[in-house]
């Protein structure tokens, strides 16, 4: 269960402070999909990056499963990333020269997951997202868009989060491809009761979402 | 795959610019190998030279060189005197002669030939007879330290080596010589043969070799010996004094001769050692300056180099570390790569520096000695050749040791460096290539501690 409460992050400029999130509220329930929709320049991406413990808030409160992360030092912060957040990229963000494998491998190294088994683990998560030995041993340079987004999804599964944040997911991809992508996160946020928000421009693509919350100039507001 | 293996494969991940860097880094590092070999075997042959040529004063009669000039002998006390100079920690004292025909039944191994009919009678002095008729006299020295009596090329030669038989003793009085192998051919004589010298039998009790015909014409007694044969009680003409180290040689030089007041010469050869040693204190300072420089420029390399790699893959930082990677693993990553650089880099360059560093050491030394000479052969090999070789076949040679007759040969030996690649260089290396890594990683660490992982959302 993630759980937000009043929070806030203001940036400075030479115009003067903008509160780029202000006062969001919000919970969502593990293996729930959500979806985040919102103008260029609303707040989409400082909410995931407040939420992903990549930037700190000026105030509020985020729990996930009983535990508060806002107030976390940097080697906390990374601990939580490590194990408690995967991250989806529009870009996908692949490591160049590790294969599909060892991107995934990554992830598991990260969060310290049990060395005889990370093998295994990567190799379990390329087949949930369909990709097989072959694609597995390939580099991202060798697989296609839509082959390096189920990588990236793997790699976000990988530790068993509790919450993925996945930012544009399907911006880089044909709509086909998109809705794909959007199946594999759907199946795999229930397959492992994973909180997963999504930030998309895409009304057909937040409409598969369980919930569609809304945000502008910082504010966030669900939408029935 | 943890961050060692990460690195090290990510140094091969641009293949074109990993080849150029370790080629460049191969490079620097084979300078620095070359450098530190010319200069630890420039330094080394500085120290021999200054431990074994520079650091003599010669003592001589005042007025006296050779078999010319004039003066009163020196005295076994004024010896005395000059071993208790601090500093001096050998006095060979000797004292020559030369055996006329009429006393001693030796018959001198070189024939006189033109140069000794030029020579022979005239102003130097050192023949019998006329310019037209005479035979070339055998030179005796009367020594106290028989093996180095001929040190430095007295008497035109190398140092004394016995080639059968054996030595006297510094202090012995006993009628005994070793004699040169010209001079033992020459009359036939072998280890226990005897000869007559001042109507007394000396027996041969070694035979040296010397390296020069002029000089395996001698022969060597003991000091004691000839200053009773000849009636030359406690006369000594001429001593060669050994200072404890080239630096105190001026010092040790002054306190000699006012110790012996006008009674004596004193010469020293450090001017002169300093002198021929100027060449290789300019190759062992330009060594010394190319070899930080190049270790420095390795480091810059590298540093330039991981610097870009890093701002090149900012991005990938900023995924690494949303992944969850700490800075010390990401850091750890780039430290493995930059030394993957370094390590293969040094492998490159130490073969190759070891294989260039003689050639190298060779050409340096070449080229600074080639600049540092001209004009100064006269004082390194026409002064210094002359006496014991030029003019010795007219009889016209003094076994003492004179700056010029040290130094004959000298410019052509001091050329001769031995380059040789130590424990102490590879280990050198070794740290350099630490360094070199460090430095190279110090930028690129302090690029990715300030990488936030923000920054690659925002930029999404």
């Amino acid at each position: 269960m993630l759980q937000v409460k009043n929070l806030e992050k203001k940036f400075r400029t030479d115009a003067g402070d903008i509160l780029a999130v202000n006062d969001v509220s919000f919970e969502a329930k593990n293996g729930e999909m959500v979806a985040i929709v919102g103008p260029s320049g609303s707040g989409k991406s400082t909410l995931l990056s407040l939420l992903g413990l990549l930037d700190a808030p000026d105030s509020g409160s985020i729990d996930i499963n009983g535990v508060e992360l806002a107030r976390l030092d940097a080697k906390g912060r990374t601990l939580y990333r490590s194990r408690q957040v995967g991250f989806i990229f529009q870009a996908f963000n692949l490591i160049p020269n590790l294969n599909a494998k060892e991107n995934v491998l990554l992830a598991l190294e990260f969060a310290d997951w049990p060395k005889d088994d990370r093998d295994a683990r990567a190799t379990e998560m390329l087949e949930m997202v369909g990709l097989d030995e072959v694609k597995a041993r390939r580099r991202p340079n060798r697989l296609s868009g839509g082959e390096q987004q189920r990588v990236a999804i793997a790699r976000a599964f990988a530790a068993q989060p509790p919450l993925i944040l996945a930012d544009e997911p399907t911006g880089s991809l044909d709509r086909q491809t998109g809705q794909k992508i959007v199946e594999l996160l759907r199946e795999a946020a229930t397959k492992q009761q994973t909180t997963v928000l999504v930030v998309t421009h895409d009304e057909k693509i937040a409409s598969q979402a369980d919930r569609r919350l809304e945000i502008e100039d910082g504010v966030l507001q669900e939408v029935a | 795959m943890n961050a060692l293996r990460r690195g090290i494969k990510n140094a091969f991940r641009n293949t074109v610019r990993s080849v150029g860097v370790i080629v460049i880094l191969a490079v620097a590092i084979a300078l620095s190998i070359s450098m530190l070999v010319a200069r630890d075997a420039v330094t080394k042959k500085i120290n021999d030279v200054r431990a074994s040529t520079g650091n003599t004063i010669t003592v001589s009669p005042k007025g006296f060189f050779g078999f010319q000039g004039g003066g009163t002998p020196l005295t076994d006390a004024q010896m005395s005197e000059i071993a208790s100079v601090a500093h001096v920690t050998v006095v060979r004292a000797s004292l020559n002669e030369r055996l006329t025909s009429s006393e001693t039944s030796l018959t001198s191994g070189i024939t006189p030939g033109t140069l000794g009919q030029q020579f022979g009678g005239g102003g130097f002095g050192g023949a019998t007879g006329t310019t037209t008729t005479f035979s070339i006299p055998i030179t005796v020295t009367g020594t106290t330290d028989p093996g180095n009596a001929l040190t430095g090329g007295a008497s035109g030669g190398g140092t004394e080596k016995l080639t059968s038989g054996s030595s006297f003793s510094a202090s012995s009085s006993g009628d005994v010589a070793i004699i040169g192998t010209t001079l033992a051919s020459a009359n036939k004589l072998t280890v226990g043969s005897t000869f007559t010298a001042w109507k007394t039998s000396i027996k041969v009790i070694g035979i040296y070799n010397a390296q020069s015909t002029f000089a395996n014409n001698g022969v060597l007694m003991p000091l004691a010996t000839v200053q009773k044969l000849a009636g030359a009680a406690n006369q000594v003409t001429g001593a060669t004094v050994v200072v404890d180290n080239v630096n105190n040689v001026a010092s040790t030089a002054k306190a000699i001769s006012a110790k012996l007041g006008s009674a004596a010469d004193v010469t020293s050869q450090q001017q002169a050692t300093l002198t021929a040693l100027a060449p290789l204190n300019s190759v062992k300072t330009i060594s010394t300056y190319t070899l930080f420089g190049a270790v420095g420029a390795a480091g810059i390399i590298l540093l330039l180099s991981m610097l870009m790699i890093v701002r090149e893959r900012r991005r990938e930082v900023g995924v690494l570390k949303a992944l969850g990677a700490s800075n010390r693993s990401v850091i750890g990553q780039f430290i493995a790569e930059s030394t993957t650089f370094t390590v293969l880099g040094s492998i490159v360059g130490l073969i190759v520096g070891i294989l260039l560093s003689s050639p190298i050491t060779s050409a340096l030394v070449s080229a600074s000695s080639n600049t540092s000479s001209g004009g100064g052969g006269f004082t390194r090999n026409g002064f210094g050749g002359g006496p014991g070789g030029g003019f010795g076949g007219g009889g016209f040679t003094r076994p003492t040791t004179s700056s010029g007759l040290r130094f004959g040969g000298f410019h052509s030996t001091i050329t001769q460096v031995h380059a040789a690649v130590g424990w102490s260089t590879l280990l050198f290396a070794f740290i350099a290539a630490i360094v070199v890594a460090i430095v190279g990683s110090a930028v690129a660490t302090a690029t990715i501690l300030r990488i936030r992982p923000a920054e690659v959302l925002r930029s999404e």
